[in-house]
Formats: structure tokens, sequence, C-alpha cells
């Protein structure tokens, strides 16, 4: 058996699904975060396997991942720095706590 | 490739107003630094008059700029751009102005929030004048995590610290489902540009005969991230509790900017890249819209607090707005352009009169809203004109959009859509109608009345002045909407 | 099976135990180690893909940025000594139905996808093209990703920092000169 985009791509897709699994289960603000993180590498996953099976002569899909991994950066000093100002809030950060208003 | 100077000015040029506009935001952002430093610090409204001046320019530049494309045709500067363009400079307009009472009551950070903002505004620009898809992904990030900063501002407060944190997971959800969306369609079609997409969806027809269940899986992601983005049901979740922790003004430029932001890139993505495939996604756009109308209008009943109330009203204007994207042609998206200018004066100016009654009264319960008329006459005028023309009552805007969605969902054969929208919108008459009820009535006399500052009554008057003009004279807005759309579908 | 496969086996092993563990670990400091894990084996892939920039990339913004950020949330929010707390909610079996659930669709949806592998040779010097690609095709999301960077910056230190009762934050606090430098600046200075 060789291995084949076929086989990227359902690796991508399950790594993807174990994010969201974790984003919906985790009560930990920084554990939904790292689960975002495993969505943003499952997509990246699937970008660099295009783009180096689909379009060999073009590396479009690695340009997407390069500026997917940016962002993701981006997104996370933002996140965290949330996350810091809701520990001083309620002294944890249960999401499951942070609940004045009603989900 | 050899550098061609030519070429290279000429690409700048077409998006010099953003760069100015960036340009501003990092010179109001340093000023606020360096004031603070030297001294007492500058006043909330300095900043928001260099601030309005660098808006107030842009705009200008943008209206008098020629349309072309740039960067190898990833950025257009077309009518639609335009229009957007100044709907978010608007809104952006609008906000700076309103921002002024509630920024001044925050210690810290004041010119830094206009500068974010600014940021924000600019990504919203690159937004919609975006025609491909890693442009158009890295501008919706630019104006969301500026947003998810200025809903978390006031810090001393539990509830916008929760609402940063809501709104930064759901953000980054959703942007994962879209990108995920991305991924595949470049996969399928091998090109990220809308053009190459296009054309790529061409050729998976031709070479099977039918769409490759691959594509409809894409485009359900894409169109999930986009529901997130445009808080559709049943992405909403977030958009109630994040609309009520935010400061006031920054709900409103999330619920005004950043949807009509959002509305021009999906006007480009599903009716330019994605239109060939219309059968795979009208029906779900359809679906989302009735959710999005039922579920927002019918929850908005219960709300207490007036910013809730809002966040669901405007899931469900969403939802209208939806409802002229069914018709994938000329007359949708001209319907779609008219709603959202209708739906920045309305919106706006309702929740700027939110923003006056609170500075004054520190309070968000629709109750104490009682009796509004006799303390002050001008917001309860004005709030009640707002939420008419939300309601969709002649002879303000939001008749006139309501009235060209529907037509335009009817003119494609999606009479059920509209008699659900028919429907909901008596809904939504009951609860707006409920809160200006409340407004004059009971006459008793209450203790003490109140003015409404300056600015305020300037940003009302301009709303106002917008919901009555493009309700009495349609015909040269409807123009600018037709304009507009005409860009997506050059051949119709 | 070729080294290639037994690479992806390999690696797809390892990623997909460690994400496992990353979601569902008792103690949030061993999930943010084994993301640290997860995030390397994508690396290994991204080498596997021909994709030698990226695969950098990944490891030291991933890897040695992102990870390291989390662990530092991790430390400064929750007293890892109280380890075994319950670090899931009641919603285990609806998030397994949803997860399993959109497997399942993109599973069956992209394997019945045909897919157009070029046969085309792997172009060599991909990071070469990445780099020119990132300044004529894409210099516009170039430069925007900065300012969005820049913009999150800004963001992230207003929202982080602590703020002191009177307003502002804490003036920095005059370091004592040692005395020889004292001696030395009172002397200039007269």
């Amino acid at each position: 058996m060789t291995v084949g985009l076929p086989h990227f791509l359902a690796l991508s897709a399950i790594v993807f699904c174990i994010g969201v699994y974790g984003m919906l289960t985790r009560r930990n603000a920084v554990g939904v975060l790292m689960s975002i993180e495993l969505m943003f590498n499952a997509v990246n996953i699937t970008l660099v396997a295009f783009a180096h099976y689909i379009t060999p002569q073009d590396v479009t899909g690695q340009v997407v991942a390069v500026f997917t991994i940016a962002v993701a950066a981006a997104e996370a000093t933002v996140a965290l720095a949330i996350v810091l100002l809701i520990y001083q809030h309620h002294k944890g950060i249960d999401v499951d706590n942070v609940n004045i208003m009603k989900w | 490739m050899p550098f061609d100077i030519v070429q290279f000015y000429a690409d700048w040029q077409t998006i010099l107003p953003e760069c100015f506009l960036l340009v501003w935001a990092c010179i109001v952002t340093m000023a606020a630094v360096f004031s603070r430093n030297s001294g007492e610090g500058t006043s909330t409204g300095t900043y928001a008059i260099w601030t309005l001046i660098g808006v107030l320019v842009t705009a200008v530049w943008v209206a008098l700029t020629p349309d072309g494309t740039a960067f190898g045709g990833t950025f257009v500067f077309d009518r639609l751009a335009v229009l957007f363009k100044e709907i978010v400079l608007g809104g952006v307009l609008l906000t700076v102005i309103s921002s002024i009472g509630p920024v001044d009551r925050m210690k810290l950070h004041r010119g830094e929030f206009f500068g974010l903002l600014l940021f924000s505004a600019v990504g919203m620009m690159l937004m919609v004048s975006a025609t491909e898809l890693l442009l158009l992904y890295i501008a919706i990030e630019l104006s969301t995590v500026t947003l998810f900063v200025l809903a978390a501002y006031r810090k001393a407060n539990r509830k916008s610290a929760e609402a940063g944190l809501k709104y930064v997971i759901l953000g980054g959800i959703s942007s994962a489902v879209l990108l995920y969306g991305v991924a595949l369609l470049y996969g399928m079609t091998g090109s990220t540009e809308l053009a190459g997409i296009r054309n790529g969806i061409g050729d998976l027809f031709m070479a099977s005969g039918s769409f490759p269940p691959g594509l409809t899986m894409a485009l359900l992601l894409l169109l999930a991230g986009f529901g997130f983005k445009l808080a559709l049901a049943p992405f909403h979740m977030w958009a109630p509790d994040v609309y009520e922790g935010a400061p006031t003004p920054i709900t409103a430029y999330l619920s005004v900017a950043s949807k009509a932001a959002a509305v021009a890139a999906f006007l480009r993505v599903f009716f330019v890249g994605l239109e060939s495939s219309q059968t795979l996604w009208v029906q779900a756009v359809a679906v989302l819209a009735a959710l999005a109308m039922i579920v927002g209008n019918v929850t908005a009943i219960v709300q207490s607090n007036i910013k809730r109330m809002l966040a669901y009203s405007s899931v469900a204007q969403i939802g209208y707005i939806l409802v002229g994207a069914v018709a994938v042609n000329t007359w949708g998206a001209t319907s779609m352009t008219y709603y959202a200018m209708a739906y920045l004066f309305a919106n706006m100016g309702a929740f700027i009169c939110v923003i006056a009654f609170s500075n004054r009264m520190g309070s968000d319960e629709i109750d104490d809203y009682a009796a509004l008329s006799r303390r002050s006459p001008t917001i309860a005028v004005f709030f009640s004109i707002f939420l008419l023309s939300l309601a969709g009552i002649p002879p303000t805007a939001g008749f006139l959009a309501k009235y060209y969605v529907f037509l335009a969902a009817i003119n494609n054969g999606y009479l059920w859509l509209v008699i659900v929208g028919l429907l909901t919108s008596v809904i939504a008459l009951y609860y707006y109608a409920t809160v200006i009820r409340k407004m004059f009535f009971p006459l008793d006399q209450p203790e003490g009345g109140f003015p409404v500052s300056l600015p305020l009554t300037i940003a009302l008057s301009i709303s106002c002045l917008g919901v009555l003009l493009l309700g009495v004279f349609p015909g040269p807005f409807v123009d600018l909407a037709q304009a507009a759309a005409a860009m997506l579908m050059p051949g119709m | 099976m070729d080294t290639f496969s037994l690479a992806f086996f390999v690696l797809a092993f390892l990623i997909v135990a460690s994400a496992i563990f990353v979601v569902s670990s008792k103690n949030i400091f061993h999930s943010a180690i084994f993301l640290i894990l997860a995030l390397s084996g994508v690396a290994g892939l991204f080498v596997m893909l021909h994709a030698y920039f990226l695969a950098a990339a990944q490891v030291l913004i991933y890897v040695g940025a992102i990870s390291v950020l989390m662990i530092f949330a991790v430390m400064l929010t929750s007293r890892i000594a109280d380890k075994e707390i319950r670090h899931t909610n009641e919603q285990v079996g609806i998030g397994l139905l949803i997860s399993g659930g959109l497997l399942a669709v993109i599973l069956y949806s992209l394997y019945n996808t045909p897919f157009t592998i070029s046969d085309q040779p792997i172009a060599e010097g991909a990071g070469m093209t990445l780099g020119r690609l990132l300044l004529t095709k894409f210099v516009l999301p170039f430069e925007v990703v900065s300012v969005l960077l820049l913009a999150a910056l800004i963001g992230a230190i207003i929202i982080a920092r602590r703020d002191t009762k009177t307003g502002d934050s804490v003036p920095p606090r005059p370091i004592p000169l040692p005395k020889s430098l004292q001696q030395a600046k009172g002397e200039s200075e007269s």
C-alpha cells in the first residue's frame, strides 16, 4: 500500500475532528485554545498535501499555510491575554464558570 | 520577473486610501502612548476629532479613487468596493462620535481605543475588495483580532472580559472552519483566486457532469465560517453575550460595519466565485436565512436587556439580508446592498440611542426606558424612528429594504421564505412596539429630564437623516446599489 | 511497505495519539506537552511533503513560540499542584457524537471526490519560489499580516497589562546607583 493524498486528507480530517471534540468538551479556556490550534494544524496538513500532490509546480498551498501559522500566532497572543484578564476577574479560567451572562 | 515601476505605482495607488488610514491609525496610537508619557494625557475629545478627520479624509479619498484592479487582480476597487467601504467608514464615523462618552469613562488607553478601531476598519476595507481567498482571510482576521481586544476593552468589567473570551474562542473556531473550506476549494480547483475557483468548478462539472461531494463539503464549511462571522443562527450563540458585554459603541460597530463587510465578502465569494455551483448552496442559504429570522425574532421577545434584544434583532436582520441571496442575480445583490445601507443607519442609530441613555442612566434594562419620552423626548423620538425602520414600517428605509429583498426572493420562486419573513416581521414589530410603548407610556411625570450631548445629537441626526432619505427618496441609492451589484455580474 | 509509508504511519500515529491526549488529558499541563508533540509530528509531515521552509516555521513558531505561550498561560492561571481535576464538562457524549458525525461526513465526501493528482515533477527550490510568491503575488496579504501582528501586539499589551488603582501603570522605580557611580555623578554635577 502506498501512502498518497487520501491518507494525508484522512489524517487531517481526523485531527480536525479531534480539535472539534476538544473545543466542545474542554472546560479550561487554555484547553479550548489548544483544541483550536489542533484544528489550524489539521488545515495546514490539508493545504500542504494539496500543494504537494495537486499543484507541485506552484506552492500556493504552502504560502497559505505560512499565513495560517502567522495568524494563529496573532490570535493565540490576544486569546491568552484575554485569558489572563479573565483569570484576574475569576481566579480561574473554567469556561463553565464564565457565565454571568447566559450562553 | 523584472521589477516594473509603473505597475508598482498603479498597484499601490489603488489601495492608497487603506494605506492612509493605516498610517493614521498608527499615528493615533503613537500619540496616545507619547501623550501618556508626557504627563496628564490628551482628552478623549481630541483623539476622537483627529480620528474623525482621518476617517473623513479616507472617505473622500475612496470616493475620488478611480476604479481598477491591483496586485495581479487579487484586489479590486470597483463600485461595490466603494459603496461598502463608505458603509464601513460611515459605521466607523458614527462609532467614533458615539464612543466619546463611554471611552471617557475608561481611565486608561483611551487613545489606543481609537487606534485599534481604525486598524479594524482597515481590515474591513480590504475585506470588501479582496478577490482572493487568502487576502480575504487575512483581512477578516485583521478586523476580528482587533475587535477581540475592543470587546474586552472595559477591563475592570467582568462582563466585558467574558465577552472578549467568548468572542476570541468563537472567532478562532470560525476562522479554522472557514480556512478548512478554503483549503478544500483550493484542493479541488487548484487556485485561491475567485476567478480561478470559478473556472475550476466549471471544469469539475464538465469532467463528471455533476458536482463532487467534496465541493458540497467545502461550501458548507465556508457557509459555516461566514455564518459565525455574520452571527447567523445556528452560529449566533456568541453574539448576544459579546454584544451585551462589549462597550456599547463596539457593539454597534460589530453589528453594523463588520457585518456589512462580511456581506460584501459573501457577495464576492458566493455570487462570483461559486456562482456556477449555486444549486449546491442556495437551498442551504435559504434555510439559514429562515432559521436566523425565526430564532432571532422569537428570542428577542423575551430579552430584558436592550443590548441583548438588539443583538437578537440583528441576528434576524442578517437573516433578512440573506433572503436576497437566494436570488443569485443582479436583483438579489442590489437588494442586499440596499438592505445593508438601510441597516447601517437604523441599527447604528438604535445603538447610539442606547449609548445616550446609558451615558446618563447607567442602565441597559428595557424596563428603565419607561416614560423616557418625558425625560428625554429627543432620544425617545429618534429611538422610535430607528426601531420602526428595523421593523420595516414605511416611510423608513427598512420598509423598502425588506420590500426589495422579498421581491428578489419571490421572483426566484422562494415564496415560502418570504412568508416566513413576513410572519417573523410581525413578531419583530411586536417587540419593537413594546419598547416604543414603554417609552411613551405611562404619562406620569418622572424625576427630571436629561439633555443629549452635542456629538450624540449630531450622530443621531445623521442616522435619522439616512433612514428617512433612504426611505423617501430611494432612487439615487437604488442606483448606487445597482451599479455596485452590476460589478458582480458584468455579463448581465 | 516503503520508507515513505512507514514514516507516514509512524507520524500519523504520533499526531493522532498526542492530539487525543491533548483533548482528554486530566492535567492541562500534560495537554500542553502533548500539543508540542503533535505539532512536532506535523512538522515531520511537512518534511515528507517537501515543505522544508514550512517545517522550519512550524517548529519555530508553533513549537517554539505558541506552545511556550500556552505553557506560560497554564502556569500563570492554574495551580498545577491541584492536578487531577476533571477537565471535561458534561458534554462528552454530545461532543463525541458531533465530532464523530463531522468526521464521517468529511471522510465520506472527500473519499467520493476525484482529486486530479498532478503528474508533474515536484518543483525544485520550493523555498525560493515561496519567497518570490510572498513578495510578488501575495505581497498584499504579506503586508496585511504584518499589520495584523502589530495590532495583535498592541491589543495584547493593553489587555494583559495590570493596571493600578490610580489609573495608570506603576511608574518605574528608580534603580539606586552604586555608591561609586553616585559619587562620580555628584562630581560631574558640581
